[in-house]
């Protein structure tokens, strides 16, 4: 065979042209949030002859923020090409130990809110560690760790109980309107910023080939723990936002964030395989999840489906982002 | 001197030769089961009994059905945590299906092992055609089998939900011949069949040259596509194998009766020294480690070990057993 049939040959393309193909599972994410909220809106529209008001929009920001904010976590684990099952557990102690700690004073309120943080970033540490040090796999580390965080959760409420000061809510997940998209736009600049810095570039780095960032002087394992780390405390301040709409706490309540969180991340586009897509997809994907529920009662669809369609929805999506990739990757 | 070192070198091969580190493994699992009953004799005289060992062996019987399939799927490098609720349909469809009729049982059972093979089926198409990590199918599927369950039992209010398994497939669970349940000489086929499967037929070699580098498997010929779907089906179909045999075992099904059983089988797999990379184990590792598993459990009961203890103990095991042998070998 010639060896010019063998190169690879380069088109030159448009900016536009190139970007559609870089950001094409980002660009779908947008598409399925898009196509998700045209279909929600109509069915209510059709339903109640007339627009969203401020309260749904409240209600679906306050119910999507703790899965953005676990999804967001979830996103950087997948980008090292790892996943963590142990979100529910780690949601889960914050959310008990917060719950029954805090009370309505603006100091306790602040202390316990970063008192959850750290346990976050202390189970992540317990994780990253494991993996990083331990040369373990992420799936069953965090499977071993969801069952002892949980386990802790229990004990910490054993009953749902506790109670979150009604003064919390106020701050963390605003009454009158869709306040709370303020804090996904934080964590959106923290999202712009991470992959700015070094550590940023490191998980991408690691993602898409450990040797070869080892070999360039990533400092692997630092990075590994950082992830983890980092992920903990994000899981722990969606399960502050889930604790100050819930005004309580429930050690059992956080499960559905493990498929939720892994199924947001996958309709964001980041790919299973390491190094590729953007938290803004998982975002997206938090919220496209979270209209599930609302359509489907709109849709007049019996409630104990949602998790069928959640599921359904995955599935979905994962088989349309596989065939945008391979079409996308034909035409390059 | 030359003599000397041959006959040393062959001394040392000798050993490993008949002692692989899998054969190590599996025996590290069964020696760990019997240690666990000694223990517990010495803690709580009776402990190893007949009639408690038969107990307890029962209860591990389910754990082990479950764990047949993820041998299965774990060996090819793979994951089936669509477990859950595959098993909860089954025990459902068993009995509503039946009505309690031993004229209604052979097709009943019939219907519920297809039902199986058929969530196995559209996993095993997921992971072989369109390249969708089995975390990722696997976990949507159980959301769709929760729901549908869900929704379609109404929440297991239907009339026909109430059912009793029919006497027929109970006695073959619970009844007992020569002293020893129905249920044991159920897995003591499945443990027969699984390791003449696995260790004596062209399917078994090809399974684990899959689990070991499936691109060159594919190269020697292996159908990997086929043989993988094939894997996640058997999986599937144990589920619900499991779910006939719990509802057999316990009269009635309930909602959430499957729950434990993904970690269960997960831990049941590890401890037995199927690494998780897929291509080293055998069944024989998996169902020491399901009787270990349920023999601890027991033996934490039986010293009034509070359920949230049971949850760290289980995720301690977990992450002790994944330390001793389950590390990577390569630095990171």
């Amino acid at each position: 065979m010639p060896p010019s049939e063998t190169q690879p040959r380069f088109r030159s393309r448009s900016r536009w042209g190139h970007f559609s193909v870089q950001q094409a599972p980002l660009l779908l994410s947008f598409a399925i949030l898009a196509g998700t909220f045209g279909v929600y809106v109509g069915l209510f529209v059709a339903n109640q002859h007339h627009f969203l008001t401020p309260f749904e929009g409240q209600s679906i920001v306050n119910t999507a923020l703790p899965l953005v904010f676990a999804a967001v976590g979830q996103s950087i684990v997948v980008l090292t090409r790892g996943i963590d099952l142990s979100v529910g557990g780690v949601m889960a102690l914050t959310n008990t130990i917060v719950a029954s700690n805090m009370h309505a004073s603006t100091g306790s309120m602040v202390a316990w809110s970063l008192i959850g943080l750290v346990i976050g970033a202390g189970a992540g540490l317990v994780n990253g560690c494991l993996i990083a040090f331990g040369r373990l796999q992420p799936i069953l580390v965090t499977l071993a760790t969801l069952s002892i965080y949980t386990g802790l959760a229990i004990k910490v409420l054993p009953e749902p109980g506790g109670a979150i000061p009604v003064e919390y809510t106020k701050y963390m997940a605003n009454v009158n309107g869709p306040w709370g998209l303020i804090y996904v736009a934080g964590l959106l600049l923290v999202w712009f910023v991470f992959r700015r810095t070094p550590f940023g570039v490191a998980v991408y780095a690691i993602g898409n080939d450990q040797a070869a960032a080892r070999a360039s002087g990533i400092k692997v394992r630092p990075a590994k723990v950082g992830v983890y780390v980092f992920a903990g405390t994000l899981y722990s301040a969606g399960a502050l936002f889930f604790s100050a709409t819930t005004l309580g706490g429930d050690a059992t309540a956080f499960d559905p964030f493990i498929l939720t969180s892994i199924a947001a991340v996958v309709l964001g586009g980041i790919s299973f395989f390491g190094g590729r897509g953007s938290a803004v997809g998982a975002v997206a994907g938090a919220f496209a999840l979270t209209l599930v529920t609302p359509l489907l009662f709109q849709a007049n669809v019996n409630q104990l489906y949602t998790d069928a369609f959640q599921g359904l929805f995955l599935v979905l999506a994962v088989v349309l982002a596989g065939l945008v990739g391979r079409l996308v990757s034909a035409r390059a | 001197m030359s003599v000397a070192t041959a006959a040393a070198k062959e001394r040392i091969r000798r050993v490993p030769e008949s002692l692989t580190p899998n054969r190590l493994r599996t025996i590290v699992a069964f020696v760990a089961a019997i240690a666990v009953f000694v223990i517990g004799d010495i803690l709580h005289p009776g402990f190893g009994s007949a009639e408690s060992v038969k107990a307890i062996l029962l209860t591990a019987s389910f754990v082990g059905f479950v764990a047949a399939g993820q041998t299965f799927v774990v060996l090819v490098g793979g994951i089936d945590l669509s477990v859950p609720w595959v098993l909860n349909a089954a025990a459902i469809l068993v009995v509503t299906t039946s009505l309690g009729q031993d004229g209604r049982a052979a097709w009943a059972v019939l219907l519920t092992l297809a039902m199986g093979l058929g969530f196995g089926l559209v996993n095993g198409l997921a992971v072989a055609f369109l390249a969708v990590p089995a975390v990722v199918i696997t976990l949507a599927m159980n959301g769709i089998a929760q729901g549908l369950t869900l929704g379609l039992s109404q929440g297991l209010t239907c009339s026909s939900c109430a059912s009793y398994a029919p006497p027929v497939v109970r006695d073959a669970v619970t009844g007992e011949a020569l002293g020893i349940p129905g249920g044991l000489f159920l897995w003591l086929g499945i443990v027969l069949l699984m390791t003449f499967v696995l260790g004596y037929t062209t399917f078994g070699r090809r399974v684990y040259a899959i689990g070991n580098n499936s691109e060159a498997s594919f190269l020697a010929g292996v159908n990997v596509r086929l043989v993988t779907v094939v894997l996640y089906m058997l999986s599937g179909m144990f589920a619900a194998f499991a779910g006939i045999t719990l509802a057999a075992y316990g009269g009635q099904a309930s909602l959430g009766m499957g729950d434990p059983y993904l970690f269960q089988s997960i831990a049941a797999v590890v401890i037995g020294g199927v690494s998780i990379l897929g291509g080293r184990g055998n069944y024989l590792g998996s169902t020491a480690g399901s009787v270990t598993l349920v023999a601890l459990v027991t033996l934490l009961l039986a010293e009034n070990m509070p359920d949230w203890g049971r949850d760290v103990v289980y995720g301690g095991v977990i992450l002790v057993i994944l330390l001793l042998y389950g590390r990577e070998k390569t630095a990171v």
